[in-house]
């Protein structure tokens, strides 16, 4: 896609989500709703800069993503801070979750990698779920959305502003995401996740871009996880949980590992289709695991993913090379396993 | 305090063997074909769960305690042929994804079939009581299970060691396209391989249904400490998983008697430590992962 096509592409998207408040209930959606998908996107595309773009099973994100929920959770209640404060708090926190997470994550790849995130994320689930006294344990604990105070102006947001709000975040978020790719410093992390030995025979200390990658990463979901505990006014530990990472990823893949905009399309399957299948049925987990197994074996390349492939007229069967190899837009379609 | 110190090192000791066998069974698993198998943990549900219906049918424990982890192998293998099969050749983070899907599943369909609370599944009258050891006296069917997975533990050691079968697992593990060119039939060795992992889940979730209860999570709650086990004990070691359970059970059962708050946290905290002073593990391979 040409930048012009894809700039105008990006702005009729953004304006159908500005048009939202009014679209959504014509599709019975709950503006929330909306907004969770924008939200949900930030932290898909935090485990899309590590997984789908470097290569490493980003299976713990959701500690971050708790990190920045408790942070701006707790912060609004104990130190009574502002909404932009907030928000920016969450993100440091989900900023520290990483830098204390590094030192181990970055020793191992594969699926060591994602085994050690994993278990060092379940940390974060049980300190939230056991420090009962300043986080209300396993009930979570209620957050006062906060008013924004900068310089002389005071407003609360309502739900309405809320969503207007996350989209604004959401789109500097996406644009950071894409610069970050397309940069010299993205296209290593795609070396990276092709051929790491090469990388570093070239002279780049690989450790170094995955140890930038996964601060980065860890502050974006940071980010997702401070304006979810202000979109629901709630924190529950279940936020950190490694099922929540689990959903993350599986977002991930649906809306196309490795594409600028499959984080928002996984994110808005996700998050919709949970929602409405929740309401219809209580076997909700039933579907959500079947949506598990059939995307794995039959859809392994997401919707971008795979509208990429029949864009460049490729054949319509993936082989599990191409899976492995070719999440990158860029990359040719016929590069095999690199090892 | 202090007198509860003898009795509570042995839960340390009996817990920290149902984490070392789900352990080796997920290391089996992870070793030869790379696959995390989130769906481990169900597995150990179905088990205590068949057991639990066939011992209300009317058969006796000990029938159950065989029959229904062998009819696990059974659904394990054909989930092995059918959905995780296809995906050996593929990153290994999709056949994690896969079977976190599968345990979703499998949640929900055993909330459905036997209820979503606990069920009463007790061990026969038999085991129950207490048997004095000298020293102290412990719950008869808790040292049960220690020298049932005990046993199970050291059959599985020979079996590798000792069989020519047990030969080329070990063999595949290293190196399984040379093993393929040798002759032998690597996808046999593959569901084989798998079977016995799940059997060994098959046998802990029988007995855990017994001593820690039986619920449609109870098995994924064995699934945390099996991992950190793994972890501390090295990837690709089975002897590592051994002294890794002991150690995860050691710190959870002690921090239970002095700091309970702490009890969830300890194998963490335990495996940061071993990590930064041994990054592969106690007894992790060179070479394997990385």
């Amino acid at each position: 896609m040409s930048f012009r096509r894809e700039l105008l592409f990006s702005a009729a998207v953004v304006v159908l989500f500005a048009l939202a408040p009014w679209i959504a209930p014509l599709l019975q959606l709950e503006l929330s709703t909306v907004s969770g998908v924008l939200v949900t996107a930030i932290a898909v595309m935090s485990v899309n800069l590590l997984l789908g773009y470097t290569g490493l099973p980003a299976f713990g994100n959701a500690a971050y993503f708790g990190m920045g929920t408790y942070g701006a959770a707790l912060s609004v209640s104990y130190l009574h801070v502002h909404f932009v404060e907030a928000i920016i708090i969450g993100t440091l926190a989900g900023l520290l979750g990483g830098l204390l997470l590094a030192p181990f994550l970055l020793r191992r790849r594969g699926i060591y990698f994602g085994l050690l995130s994993i278990a060092f994320g379940e940390i974060f689930y049980f300190i939230a779920y056991r420090y009962t006294d300043v986080t209300g344990g396993e009930d979570g604990m209620r957050v006062v959305r906060p008013e924004v105070q900068l310089g002389g102006l005071h407003a609360g947001i309502s739900d309405f502003g809320f969503f207007y709000v996350a989209l604004a975040i959401f789109v500097v978020a996406l644009i950071a995401f894409r610069t970050i790719v397309r940069s010299p410093f993205g296209r290593t992390l795609v070396a990276i996740r092709q051929n790491e030995p090469r990388v570093r025979y070239l002279g780049l200390n690989s450790d170094r871009f995955i140890f930038v990658a996964l601060l980065i990463s860890a502050s974006m979901a940071g980010l997702s996880g401070a304006l979810s505990a202000l979109l629901l006014n709630f924190a529950y530990p279940l936020q950190l949980d490694w099922h929540q990472s689990g959903y993350f990823v599986l977002s991930m893949i649906l809306g196309g590992a490795g594409t600028v905009w499959g984080s928002l399309v996984g994110a808005a399957i996700y998050v919709i289709g949970n929602d409405v299948i929740s309401t219809i049925t209580p076997l909700w987990q039933i579907f959500l695991g079947a949506l598990f197994v059939a995307c794995v074996l039959g859809f392994p390349r997401g919707i971008l993913g795979s509208i990429d492939l029949l864009l460049r007229r490729a054949p319509q069967t993936f082989t599990d090379d191409d899976v492995n190899a070719a999440f990158d837009p860029a990359a040719p379609v016929e590069v095999g396993r690199g090892r | 305090m202090i007198h509860d110190l003898g009795p509570q090192l042995f839960n340390g000791l009996v817990l920290g063997a149902f984490y070392a066998i789900v352990a080796i069974g997920l290391s089996l698993i992870m070793n030869l074909t790379g696959t995390i198998n989130m769906a481990h943990g169900s597995f150990m549900t179905l088990a205590g769960y068949l057991a639990y219906s066939l011992v209300l049918r009317g058969t006796s424990f000990w029938f159950a305690l065989i029959a229904a982890p062998l009819i696990v192998v059974v659904v394990g293998i054909v989930v092995e042929r059918t959905l995780v099969r296809p995906l050996y050749k593929r990153e290994p983070f999709y056949s994690l994804l896969m079977t976190f899907g599968l345990s979703l599943i499998a949640e929900e369909v055993y909330r459905l079939i036997w209820g979503p609370n606990a069920v009463p599944f007790s061990p026969p009258p038999s085991l129950n009581g207490t048997t004095a050891l000298g020293f102290m006296s412990f719950p008869t069917f808790r040292i049960f299970i220690a020298v049932v997975l005990i046993v199970a533990i050291v059959a599985l050691a020979l079996f590798l060691t000792r069989t020519r079968f047990g030969l080329r697992l070990r063999a595949a593990v290293q190196d399984t396209e040379m093993i393929a060119a040798l002759g032998t039939n690597t996808q046999v060795l593959y569901a084989v391989n798998f079977g016995l992992g799940i059997f060994l889940a098959g046998i802990a979730g029988v007995l855990a249904g017994g001593m820690l209860g039986l619920s449609p999570t109870s098995g994924n709650s064995l699934l945390m400490p099996a991992f950190v086990t793994v972890i501390i004990g090295g990837m690709g070691s089975l002897f590592g998983s051994i002294v890794g359970g002991l150690l995860v059970g050691m710190a959870i059962s002690l921090t239970t008697l002095f700091i309970p708050a702490a009890s969830e946290v300890s194998m963490y905290v335990l495996m940061a430590i071993v990590l930064l002073v041994r990054p592969r593990g106690l007894f992790g391979e060179e070479g394997i992962f990385g």
